[in-house]
């Protein structure tokens, strides 16, 4: 078969000199500074200074306050929200991808991955600019003769799901187009030759086959959107502050590294925490239908 | 509902979806550059005037290019040391059998799952307790190595689809031939996954050029371009910016367009 190389050991020489370069890199810079962040929660912080003091003071803060934790359900509540979005817009158009357009798909794929490359600071920037009381959308709407209707819209929660969806989107799009299109048509033709109509051998053949797509995707843009802290600020005008905010202040303002550190490393592992959970149930109920 | 009715519902939904996407992920972009040709200090609609006055600020402005400047220096280092580093893991990756690969997977592609602000934090600690040892601040090196770890594993992904489609009995054909093995790769290997490697150049570039969370996390006082904007807009807007963004989209799409050219022509010739 094309691609498949015979089973080789560790001990080759080619393999090491390939694989080291990025397990260095990623030991180094990704995997040591995780465990740093950990071993930091433990310290302590006195007059703006790092302590490297053992005590359990940074978690028996975090444990004795509500406030990081209201503040982290509202982040997760967003992120749930935006997954769900990012997931049945994408859908169609992913559909559409990879089963229409035809010679327009290429056109299509050049201009999303544009819009998903460039800046992330100045497209937020640019829904300011459309959003805003006297912005384009509503001085759009007063040209056709409609009320301006983007009258507190902007720095509101929606307004951060808003740029959150939007930055994200694509992330989805990606992941369930490669799904889709790696799909063998001949099972889809074999369900219209079985009678089901055009809704059903989508939802009992296609929808099925691109699961793997709809899950990576949504881990993915899970993941990435309990992190965001452009959004909130610029769109949501840093009213409701999300986690990455609170993190944010927590090391620039207040300058205390170990609680910082710990406030990350609850954000990454009720992360982790949540979608284990979710896999969890949908293997549950995927073997509970085929019992 | 008759068969017909139903197939042009179903087309109208998807053809409506991709051009609600394409709508929605244009306008701020098309809405940015509207705004960079209006001549007033506030960017408010009506606009007072047009003109180019604002790209001329924008060149005068030394601050700005200092940004641009930057961003450009880290981007393309950031994207060199990303490729090599992406298409040496996707070759493993794809190629060999080992034990502890799903270990060696999980690591190098960890990253692209990990929030990118966090990531930041994360790796500015690091640099602070290296930098106190070792004496050394935060700027361009620091946001540099950021990058890379963040942008090698999407290099990685973007080759190892070039590297799967690629017949390695090319390979063992060469060796038989007598080609030594640094031979092979400069002569077969490389060659067959220069269009795979070049679109994950360019993708590494524009990632590492439109970055704002590891940049603002670890460049200590060097600005980009993304974080110069971010301290504008944090204090107020100013009518710069869309002037700004309008010249940043120039080489974006244009680069965008010459890594789909170039992936078309790899497709035709496997063909």
């Amino acid at each position: 078969m094309i691609g498949e190389g015979e089973p080789r050991r560790w001990a080759q020489p080619e393999l090491w000199a390939k694989a080291l370069p990025s397990v260095a890199l990623q030991s180094l810079f990704f995997l040591a500074p995780l465990i740093m962040t950990v071993l930091l929660t433990f310290q302590e912080t006195r007059s703006f200074m790092l302590q490297w003091a053992w005590s359990l003071k940074v978690w028996t803060e975090i444990f004795s306050k509500p406030h990081y934790w209201t503040v982290l359900w509202h982040t997760l509540w967003m992120s749930a929200l935006c997954v769900a979005l990012c997931i049945l817009i994408a859908l169609p158009v992913a559909y559409a991808l990879a089963t229409r357009l035809q010679s327009l798909s290429g056109h299509v794929k050049v201009l999303i991955t544009f819009a998903f490359l460039t800046d992330m600071t100045l497209k937020t920037f640019g829904w300011v600019l459309f959003l805003d009381q006297k912005g384009a959308a509503n001085f759009l709407l007063e040209k056709i003769g409609f009320p301006p209707a983007m009258i507190g819209f902007l720095y509101t929660d929606w307004a951060t799901l808003l740029g959150m969806v939007y930055n994200l989107l694509a992330f989805t799009i990606f992941t369930i187009y490669l799904s889709i299109a790696n799909i063998d048509r001949s099972l889809i033709l074999a369900a219209y030759d079985a009678g089901a109509g055009k809704w059903r051998a989508f939802w009992e053949v296609t929808l099925p086959l691109c699961r793997p797509g709809i899950w990576t995707g949504a881990v993915l843009v899970f993941l990435l959107s309990v992190g965001v802290f452009l959004e909130p600020k610029v769109l949501g005008g840093g009213k409701s502050p999300m986690s990455a905010e609170l993190i944010r202040q927590t090391f620039e303002t207040r300058v205390n590294w170990p609680l910082g550190a710990a406030l990350t490393i609850v954000l990454m592992v009720v992360a982790v925490f949540v979608i284990l959970l979710f896999s969890r149930v949908y293997s549950l109920r995927r073997y509970g239908a085929a019992a | 509902m008759s068969r017909a009715g139903q197939e042009r519902l179903i087309n109208a939904i998807l053809y409506g979806s991709v051009a609600a996407v394409l709508i929605f992920f244009y306008i701020p972009i098309f809405t940015l550059i509207a705004f960079s040709f209006q001549e007033g200090r506030y960017l408010i609609l009506p606009f007072q005037g047009l003109s180019l006055h604002w790209y001329g600020e924008l060149f005068r402005n030394s601050s700005a290019a200092t940004a641009l400047w930057n961003s450009t220096l880290i981007a393309f280092v950031a994207m060199i040391f990303s490729t090599i580093l992406g298409t040496a893991a996707a070759i493993v990756a794809v190629r060999y059998r080992f034990r502890g690969k799903l270990a060696f997977l999980g690591l190098s592609g960890a990253p692209l799952a990990f929030p990118q602000l966090l990531m930041g934090i994360v790796l500015l600690l690091w640099f602070s307790v290296l930098g106190r040892w070792l004496g050394f601040n935060n700027g361009l090196v620091t946001a540099i190595i950021g990058h890379v770890v963040y942008i090698t594993p999407f290099a990685m992904i973007i080759v190892a689809v070039q590297v799967f489609n690629f017949d390695a009995s090319l390979e063992d054909a060469a060796r038989d031939c007598g080609a030594r093995p640094w031979e092979v790769y400069r002569y077969v290997t490389i060659p067959l996954l220069w269009p795979g490697i070049f679109s994950a150049a360019i993708f590494s570039f524009l990632l590492s050029w439109g970055n704002f969370y590891l940049t603002y996390s670890l460049a200590g006082a060097t600005r980009t371009l993304p974080t110069f904007v971010f301290s504008g807009i944090a204090t107020g807007s100013s009518p710069l910016y869309p002037a700004m963004a309008t010249v940043v989209f120039i080489p974006g799409i244009v680069l965008v367009m010459v890594a789909d050219a170039l992936r078309r022509r790899a497709a035709r010739r496997l063909a």
